[in-house]
C-alpha cells in the first residue's frame, strides 16, 4: 500500500480535531451551563435557545452553514478551524446538558445550606456543588467524547481530509475497501477505546 | 435553588446585567444580518423561491422521506436493541456487550461506506433507502440497547424481589412488574433517542437518498441559493425535532405526574 | 415552547398561499423535449427475448442518472421533471424501445454504477460515464454519445492561470468523487485539491477564497459562468472524456441496438437539436460534430 502516508496523515487530521473540538467543546459547555443554572434569566433563556438549536439541527448542516456562510458574515477561518469551531459548538450544547444533569443531581438541600452558610452562586458551584457533581459527570462525559470522535468523520464535508475521508480517496484509487475501511474502523474504535479508558481513570480518581 | 432570591440592589443589579447581555446579544445579531445584508444575502430575489408552493412541495416531500427513513430505522433499531439489551442482561451477555461496545465506536459514515463500496464488490446493492437505513440501524440498535438497559435498571430492585416472591416467573416478572416501569423510565431518554436518529437520517446525502438535507442539496443545485436553501433547511429540522423535544418534556411531565 | 408551534403555522400560512406562483428562478429553460419526441424514430424490430423486449414489455426503461448534474441530467424541484442532455437522450431512446418515453431515473453514484448495470436495477446508466478500457472489462459501453473535457475556472482578475501545468503548487477546487480530481492529479500532481460535495458549494467556496482555480466540466462551468459574472473559464478543456452509455457486461446485442439508434438520431439531426436544448443554450455557436460511434477506446 503506497498510500499509507495518506492514511496517516489522515487519522493525524483526526486526532487534531478531536483534541481541539473537545477542549473546545467542554469550555463552551461549561459556560453555558452556568448560563443555564445561573440566577439571571435572560442569560437562562439565552442558554436553552443554545442547547435547543444546537441540538436540533443536524451537525452536516451547521457545518454546510458555517463553512459557506461565515465569510458571507466577514468571518473567514481557514477550513480546519471552521470544522473544530462547528464541531465545538455543536457538542457544547451535549456537554451542557451533561453538566446540567450532574449539577441537578446534587440534592436540593445542599444548595441551600451552602446559602445558609452565606456563599454566593459562585462559590457554591465551586465548593459545594461541582465537587460532588464531577464524578457523576465523568462518564457521560466520555460518551460524548466518543460520539464527538465519531462526528468528525463529518468534517470532510467542510473540506479537511481527516480519516474517513482520506480513506474514501485511498479507496477510490487502489480499490481495496475490505482492508482500508477495516482499518480506519479500527483507529477510530482505538480513539474511543482511549476516551472510555481516560473516562474510567478520571472517575476513580474522583471517587476518593 | 443555588441563589436566594435577590434583596433590593440585587435585584437592580440583575436587571442591569440582564439589559446589558441583551444588548449585547442584539448587537451581535444586528452586526451578523448587517453584514450578510451588505454580502447581498438578504435581497429578497434570493429569499422569494422560498414563499412559493413548488419548492415546498419539494422540500416537505423530502420530509417525508426523512421521516419514512427515521420510522423504519426506529422500529428495527428499537426491535434489535431490545433484544440486545436483554442479551446483555441474561446469562451469557459477553456477545451482546461486544457488539454494542464495537458498534459504538464506529461512525455511522463509516458503516454507510461499507455498504456503499464493500457489499457491492459482492454483487449486494441495497435500493436506496436500505443503504441509508441499514447502517443506521446498526449502529442505533447498539444505542438504544444502553436506553433500554438503564431503563431496567433503574427499576428498584425490590420490586423484581417482590414479583418473584409472589411465584412470578421471570418472564411474567419482566412483562407485569419492571417493564412497564421501565418504560416511563426510558421514554424521555427515547424520544432524544429519536431526534438523534432524525439527525442523523441528513447522512442520506452520501448514499443520494432523497431525504430533506439532500433535497435541499438538489434545489441549491437548481436555484443557486446555496446559504438561503441551507438556512430554510435547518430551520425544518429545528421545527421538526423541536416539537420532537417538546413532547418527550410532556410526557416526562406527565410520567412524574402519574408516578406519584 | 410556543415558537415552535407559531412558526409551523407561519410556515404553512406561507406555503400554501403563495401556490399558484412559478417555480424556481436561474435553473435552465424547460426543455423543448416534447417537440423533439413527436419526431423520435421508434425501432421497426425488437428481437425476442432480448434485453430490449423485456424493458418493451415492462413499458419502462430503468436509467441510472443524476438528479442534480445542470445541462445533462437535473430535476427541477418546481415540476418534478428531469431535464438536460443525457436526460433527453433517455426519453428518446425509451421511446426508440418502447414507443413511449417512459423512463424512470435510479440515482447512482460513480461507485454503484456498475453493481447497479450487474444485479439488473438499471437498464442503461446515462451519467457522464467516461469510457475507458479498465471500466470496459466490467460494464458494455455504447457510443460514445458525447465527447467533453475538463476545464478550469477562476476569479475574474486572477493572474498566473493559464493553463493546467499552472495549477501546480496551488489550492484547486473539484467535485467529491468527479473526474476532475485525477485530471488534476495527472496535469499537476503537486496541486492541493479541495473537494466539496456539489457544484454550488465549489463555486460559492472559490468565490470565497478557500481556492485559486476550479477544476469540472467545461460545459458546466460555461453555464456557471453565464449566471455569475465574476467567473471565468481559462483556456480549452486540457482532457478528453468521451460520454458511453452503461450496459450489462457482455450484452453484444443491446449494444449493437443501441448504437445503431445513436447513428440514426446522429444522422437525422435529432442528436444536434437534443444538444441546442441542452447545453447549447450556454455554449455558443453550432453544435458540435458528434463522436464517431465505436471510437472510443473500450467502447
Amino acid at each position: 500500500m503506497s498510500h499509507l502516508p495518506d492514511l496517516v496523515g489522515g487519522f493525524l487530521t483526526t486526532l487534531a480535531l478531536v483534541a481541539l473540538s473537545a477542549a473546545g467543546a467542554f469550555a463552551l459547555g461549561v459556560v453555558v451551563v452556568v448560563l443555564r443554572v445561573g440566577p439571571l434569566r435572560v442569560l437562562r433563556a439565552v442558554g436553552t435557545g443554545y442547547v435547543e438549536t444546537f441540538q436540533n439541527i443536524p451537525l452536516l448542516v451547521w457545518l454546510v452553514l458555517f463553512v459557506f456562510g461565515l465569510p458571507e458574515v466577514g468571518v473567514r477561518f481557514p477550513l480546519f478551524t471552521t470544522a473544530v469551531v462547528v464541531i465545538s459548538l455543536y457538542e457544547a450544547a451535549y456537554v451542557a446538558e451533561a453538566l446540567r444533569s450532574g449539577v441537578n443531581t446534587v440534592a436540593q438541600g445542599q444548595g441551600e445550606a451552602a446559602r445558609a452558610l452565606g456563599l454566593t452562586f459562585g462559590q457554591t458551584l465551586r465548593h459545594v456543588v461541582v465537587p460532588q457533581a464531577a464524578r457523576r459527570v465523568v462518564q457521560p462525559l466520555g460518551n460524548i467524547g466518543i460520539a464527538l470522535t465519531m462526528n468528525t468523520s463529518l468534517a470532510a464535508v467542510a473540506g479537511v481530509v481527516e480519516l474517513t475521508a482520506s480513506a474514501n480517496r485511498v479507496n477510490l484509487v487502489e480499490a481495496l475497501p475490505i482492508p482500508i475501511f477495516v482499518g480506519a474502523g479500527l483507529c477510530y474504535a482505538l480513539l474511543a477505546a482511549g476516551i472510555g479508558g481516560l473516562a474510567g481513570v478520571l472517575e476513580r480518581r474522583l471517587a476518593t | 435553588m443555588m441563589f436566594d432570591p435577590p434583596g433590593p440592589r440585587g435585584r437592580r443589579r440583575s436587571r442591569i446585567a440582564s439589559a446589558v447581555a441583551v444588548v449585547v446579544v442584539l448587537a451581535l445579531v444586528l452586526v451578523a444580518v448587517r453584514r450578510f445584508d451588505a454580502a447581498g444575502q438578504l435581497e429578497v430575489a434570493k429569499w422569494r423561491p422560498f414563499l412559493t408552493w413548488p419548492v415546498w412541495r419539494y422540500l416537505l416531500t423530502g420530509l417525508w422521506a426523512t421521516v419514512l427513513a427515521a420510522a423504519m430505522i426506529f422500529l428495527l433499531a428499537a426491535v434489535a436493541g431490545l433484544a440486545l439489551a436483554f442479551g446483555r442482561m441474561s446469562s451469557f451477555p459477553w456477545p451482546f456487550k461486544a457488539y454494542i461496545e464495537v458498534v459504538r465506536t464506529i461512525p455511522v459514515l463509516l458503516l454507510i461506506y461499507v455498504v456503499l463500496f464493500v457489499l457491492p464488490a459482492y454483487g449486494l446493492d441495497l435500493p436506496l433507502f436500505w443503504k441509508l437505513v441499514l447502517p443506521l440501524a446498526v449502529s442505533h440498535a447498539a444505542q438504544f440497547a444502553e436506553v433500554f438497559r438503564a431503563g431496567v435498571l433503574a427499576v428498584d430492585r425490590g420490586q423484581g424481589e417482590a414479583g418473584a416472591s409472589l411465584g412470578l416467573t421471570h418472564a411474567q416478572n419482566m412483562r407485569l412488574v419492571v417493564l412497564p416501569q421501565a418504560v416511563r423510565h426510558v421514554l424521555p431518554s427515547l424520544v432524544s433517542q429519536t431526534v438523534g436518529l432524525l439527525k442523523d437520517t441528513a447522512l442520506g446525502y452520501v448514499v443520494s437518498y432523497l431525504e430533506l438535507l439532500q433535497s435541499g442539496r438538489v434545489l441549491a443545485n437548481f436555484n443557486h441559493l446555496l446559504i438561503q436553501t441551507f438556512l430554510v433547511v435547518g430551520l425544518v429540522y429545528l421545527v421538526v425535532n423541536a416539537s420532537l423535544s417538546k413532547l418527550a418534556r410532556h410526557l416526562e411531565a406527565r410520567g412524574a405526574r402519574s408516578a406519584r | 415552547m410556543r415558537w415552535t408551534t407559531l412558526s409551523v403555522v407561519v410556515l404553512l400560512a406561507v406555503a400554501g398561499c403563495s401556490g399558484g406562483e412559478s417555480a424556481v428562478p436561474g435553473g435552465a429553460p424547460p426543455s423543448a423535449i416534447d417537440r423533439l419526441l413527436a419526431k423520435a424514430p421508434v425501432a421497426t424490430a425488437i428481437p425476442a427475448g432480448s434485453a430490449m423486449a423485456r424493458i418493451k414489455d415492462r413499458g419502462e426503461l430503468l436509467i441510472g442518472g443524476s438528479l442534480d448534474a445542470p445541462l445533462l441530467s437535473q430535476q427541477n424541484p418546481g415540476t418534478g421533471e428531469l431535464t438536460g442532455f443525457d436526460a433527453d437522450l433517455g426519453k428518446l431512446l425509451a421511446k426508440y424501445i418502447i414507443g413511449e418515453p417512459k423512463t424512470k431515473l435510479v440515482t447512482s453514484t460513480s461507485e454503484t454504477r456498475e453493481p447497479l448495470l450487474a444485479n439488473g436495477t438499471v437498464d442503461v446508466i446515462l451519467q457522464t460515464y467516461t469510457i475507458t478500457p479498465q471500466r470496459a472489462e466490467r460494464v458494455a459501453f455504447a457510443g460514445p454519445y458525447y465527447s467533453s473535457g475538463q476545464a478550469i475556472a477562476v476569479r475574474r482578475g486572477t493572474t498566473g492561470i493559464a493553463k493546467p501545468a499552472d495549477l501546480a503548487g496551488r489550492k484547486v477546487i473539484a467535485g467529491a468523487n468527479t473526474p476532475a480530481i485525477a485530471a488534476i492529479k495527472a496535469a499537476a500532481p503537486t496541486a492541493e485539491i479541495v473537494e466539496f460535495g456539489s457544484d454550488p458549494e465549489c463555486l460559492t467556496a472559490l468565490r470565497q477564497g478557500r481556492g485559486e482555480a476550479y477544476v469540472q466540466d467545461q460545459a458546466l462551468l460555461i453555464a456557471d459562468a453565464a449566471q455569475d459574472g465574476e467567473l471565468e473559464v481559462v483556456g480549452e478543456p486540457f482532457t478528453t472524456d468521451p460520454y458511453g452509455i452503461g450496459l450489462k457486461h457482455g450484452d453484444e446485442q443491446f449494444k449493437q441496438f443501441v448504437n445503431d439508434w445513436l447513428r440514426e438520431i446522429q444522422k437525422s439531426g435529432l442528436w444536434q437539436d437534443v444538444w441546442r436544448d441542452s447545453i447549447g443554450t450556454v455554449v455558443k455557436g453550432d453544435p458540435p460534430t458528434p463522436p464517431v460511434i465505436g471510437s472510443a477506446q473500450g467502447s
